[in-house]
């Protein structure tokens, strides 16, 4: 307390008060600080990651980091005035700590001039024996207020949600089609003369890619090379900005890869089936398919799963109606029913189903009918099912078998026992093959991929009760 | 003059008076602050609390002329102020102003509230501009000045209440409380007994000239700007119409009719000044200021008749302003 005194023996009660107003001053300017600045860190991060990130142009990345910054000082500013204490509430302050009865307010206050100037010299010297009863630092320490920290821990958790939902919008973003995106992509490089050759490159793509006349290989073909262009001239490329839109147009190329890529290890999972179920519902990604080249007649270029006798007959197809219930979802080994294979097993005939896949190879390049069909199985369908799949009850098929509500489902056995009967020529007059007497499925057979693995596609739900 | 000199003063004041009125420490306080102050006193209290005995005590221990005027509704105001009687001097006949009981430093209104308004208005000319006027002319009154009134709050048939215009005129409302148990004793001891307490003068011959320098000296107390604020601010919550977004003017609104004038603001800061000079310092504080708020005030502001019906008083009312009303 000795030192204490000491240390304000120099000052007056006046000088006390503004060194405290100015203290308190600097304690606010903290908080308003602390308060503010997580959240306008945060906005710059984000401003800057976008930036990086290519989503944002340079220019917004700098406009929403000049206006954060801006709009974090007017905040603190407007916070930090008001909130400065006055004199008189620091003196107030002063007052409650040293027990003053409102000394250091009025001697703070007053206008000296204007007062009796025996009564203020006795006012100062009575205030000044209360110094010894304040130290400011250790009086009014300086605490972070839980705002701050209630700010700090909200700007976290935007950061957070921030990288949380990146990948939500980039998805959301990107879903618009790659020809466009492509073409964006080419827009911008347009400006940069280094890029003119990738951005012929993209803008010819983009318009491939929206061609329906141009093949999927071709399209495979073309977005490689793209790609490997891009790739080239990223590595080139000194320029960030320039980095940037290659790694764009990459980006949006290696997603179109992905995308065929995708399409085609599903064809070939499609492939790898032997005599399962074909369908004609829409498939992605049939790029990589062998086109069938036409010829076979109408049959030719299609799988067409048949029935075993049994089911053809309706009798096991649509199976008894008392055993319907009890044994529809549990087969019984030995059962006319359980020959149906399990899709989801490896197929034990797998010979079978190679020949099937070789009848199919043979089917193609015959007949007159120059593969119309073999070429729409390419298309990806739309709308309703072709009418010859699901004819109304009693109406007459294509194929002449009333009330056939069913597709067929060819057994690997019974496609093998076909592709040796089809040797002898199942055909007609005009030399085109004749199908079964069943409604076949128009989905052409997948092409032939030796020592392929069985079938891993599964049976859809809507024919497991017609088979069983 | 010193502000020692000034709080010594005051404390012989109030030990002398002491010696006589058993308790009331705060009502002899006030009273004298309210003398040093330049202002007048209205006393409440029923009959018995030794009332008029203050007064009396007061203007010995001052030294001071001292006059007491019972008010009757049969009071003229010429009673009070004094009249023209004609008077033969010299073989001739002339109008000579015979000077009222008015005419004195210290002046006891006893149950002012019984004599008619138009005599109680007699008493306002006096209180407020310290002089009288009888038949176009007028009459200093000699300095110092004051009138302390009493009244009863019980007995009200027959009684004419004061007009808000006088009750104005007063610096302080005081109400004069029964005493306690261990004061009832003493007071027994000191009257029942062969003894009798004597007050003795505390102020000389040059009293006045005294006085006139403590009233001085009590209006140089320093007074910082926002506690004048904070007086203003309670002032101004006192009023009805007036009083939109302040949280004060809940009560406020519910319950008064009319809000204290600008001479309650006086009486507050000067009744604080006046504290804080009996209290040896020459700076107001809040607590002067709040000590004296509801004598100042409690008479000035006119509650409506829903605050009469539900028995709330003048005091809980401020009692709520205090609290509302903040001090920065």
């Amino acid at each position: 307390m000795r030192e204490l005194s000491g240390q304000n023996s120099w000052e007056n009660p006046e000088r006390l008060v503004s060194r405290l107003v100015a203290q308190l001053s600097h304690q606010v300017l903290w908080d308003s600080l602390l308060c503010f600045s997580p959240p306008l860190l945060v906005f710059i991060y984000m401003a800057g990651y976008l930036y990086h990130g290519a989503w944002v142009g340079p220019l917004a990345a700098l406009l929403v980091t000049l206006v954060s910054i801006g709009m974090g000082i007017l905040v603190v500013t407007f916070r930090y005035r008001p909130l400065v204490p006055s004199v008189a509430k620091a003196s107030r302050l002063v007052d409650e700590h040293t027990g003053a009865k409102d000394r250091f307010l009025t001697l703070a206050t007053i206008d000296p001039s204007r007062s009796p100037a025996a009564l203020v010299a006795r006012l100062r010297a009575e205030t000044a024996g209360f110094l010894d009863r304040i130290e400011l630092r250790r009086d009014f320490p300086y605490h972070v207020k839980n705002s701050s920290y209630a700010s700090l821990i909200g700007s976290a958790l935007a950061l957070l949600l921030f990288h949380l939902l990146l990948p939500v919008a980039h998805s959301t973003l990107t879903s618009l089609p790659a020809p466009q995106r492509l073409r964006e992509v080419a827009e911008k490089m347009a400006a940069r003369p280094r890029l003119l050759e990738i951005t012929r490159s993209l803008q010819t793509l983009a318009a491939k890619l929206e061609d329906p006349r141009v093949a999927r290989e071709e399209r495979r073909a073309l977005i490689e090379e793209t790609q490997k262009k891009v790739g080239e001239q990223q590595k080139k490329e000194e320029q960030k900005d320039d980095r940037d839109l290659l790694g764009q147009a990459a980006s949006t190329l290696k997603d179109l890869e992905q995308q065929s890529g995708a399409g085609q290890d599903r064809q070939k999972n499609n492939e790898k089936g032997g005599g399962g179920m074909q369908s004609n519902l829409p498939q992605e990604g049939q790029g990589k398919g062998k086109p069938s080249p036409g010829g076979g007649g109408e049959q030719k270029g299609e799988m067409s799963a048949q029935l075993s006798k049994d089911m053809q007959q309706g009798k096991t197809a649509q199976g008894d109606p008392k055993e319907q219930s009890g044994e529809k979802n549990s087969p019984k080994q030995g059962d006319g029913k359980s020959n149906q294979p399990d899709p989801n097993r490896p197929d034990p005939n797998k010979p079978g189903m190679e020949k099937g896949k070789d009848s199919a190879g043979k089917t193609q390049g015959g007949g007159d009918d120059k593969g119309g069909r073999g070429k729409a199985s390419e298309e990806i369908p739309h709308g309703t099912p072709p009418a010859d799949r699901f004819h109304q009850a009693g109406e007459q098929g294509r194929e002449g078998i009333k009330g056939a509500r069913y597709v067929t489902v060819q057994l690997p056995e019974e496609m093998a026992a076909e592709t040796k009967g089809e040797k002898g020529g199942n055909k007609d007059a005009k030399g085109n093959r004749v199908g079964s007497k069943v409604p076949v499925s128009n989905v052409p057979l997948p092409a032939h991929v030796p020592d392929a693995p069985t079938e891993t596609q599964q049976m859809p739900l809507e024919y497991r009760g017609i088979i069983r | 003059m010193e502000p020692e000199k000034f709080q010594e003063l005051f404390h012989r004041l109030e030990s002398e008076v002491s010696k006589v009125i058993v308790g009331h420490d705060d009502v002899i306080r006030k009273v004298l602050i309210a003398f040093f102050a330049g202002g007048h006193v209205l006393l409440e209290g029923v009959p018995g609390l030794g009332k008029t005995l203050l007064v009396k005590s007061l203007s010995q221990v001052l030294g001071m002329s001292f006059k007491r005027i019972q008010f009757t509704p049969d009071l003229m105001p010429s009673d009070i102020v004094g009249t023209q009687v004609l008077a033969e001097s010299d073989g001739r006949r002339e109008f000579q102003f015979k000077k009222g009981p008015i005419f004195a430093h210290v002046v006891l209104a006893d149950e002012i509230n019984r004599a008619t308004p138009k005599t109680q208005s007699a008493v306002l000319e006096a209180m407020e501009e310290k002089q009288v006027t009888v038949f176009g002319e007028s009459y200093a009154l000699e300095s110092p000045f004051m009138v302390l009134a009493t009244q009863n709050p019980i007995e009200l048939e027959g009684t004419y209440p004061l007009p808000e215009a006088q009750l104005d005129r007063f610096f302080f409302k005081l109400l004069v409380a029964p005493p306690s148990p261990a004061e009832l004793k003493e007071i027994l001891q000191r009257t029942t007994g062969a003894e009798s307490a004597d007050v003795s003068r505390v102020l000389s011959a040059d009293g006045v000239e005294l006085l006139g320098g403590m009233n001085q000296l009590l209006r140089q107390v320093l007074i910082a700007p926002p506690i004048e604020d904070y007086v203003v601010r309670l002032i101004h919550a006192t009023q009805p119409g007036s009083s939109n977004g302040d949280p004060a003017a809940s009560p406020v609104k519910q319950y008064l009719r009319f809000g204290s004038s600008p001479r309650g603001a006086q009486s507050v800061i000067l009744g604080a000044k006046g504290n804080a000079l009996a209290e040896g310092r020459v700076h107001v504080s809040y607590e002067d200021v709040a000590k004296v708020v509801y004598p100042a005030l409690r008479h000035r502001i006119i509650l409506n008749f829903q605050a009469e019906a539900e028995n709330v008083n003048a005091d809980q009312i401020l009692g709520a302003l205090v609290k509302q009303v903040p001090r920065t």
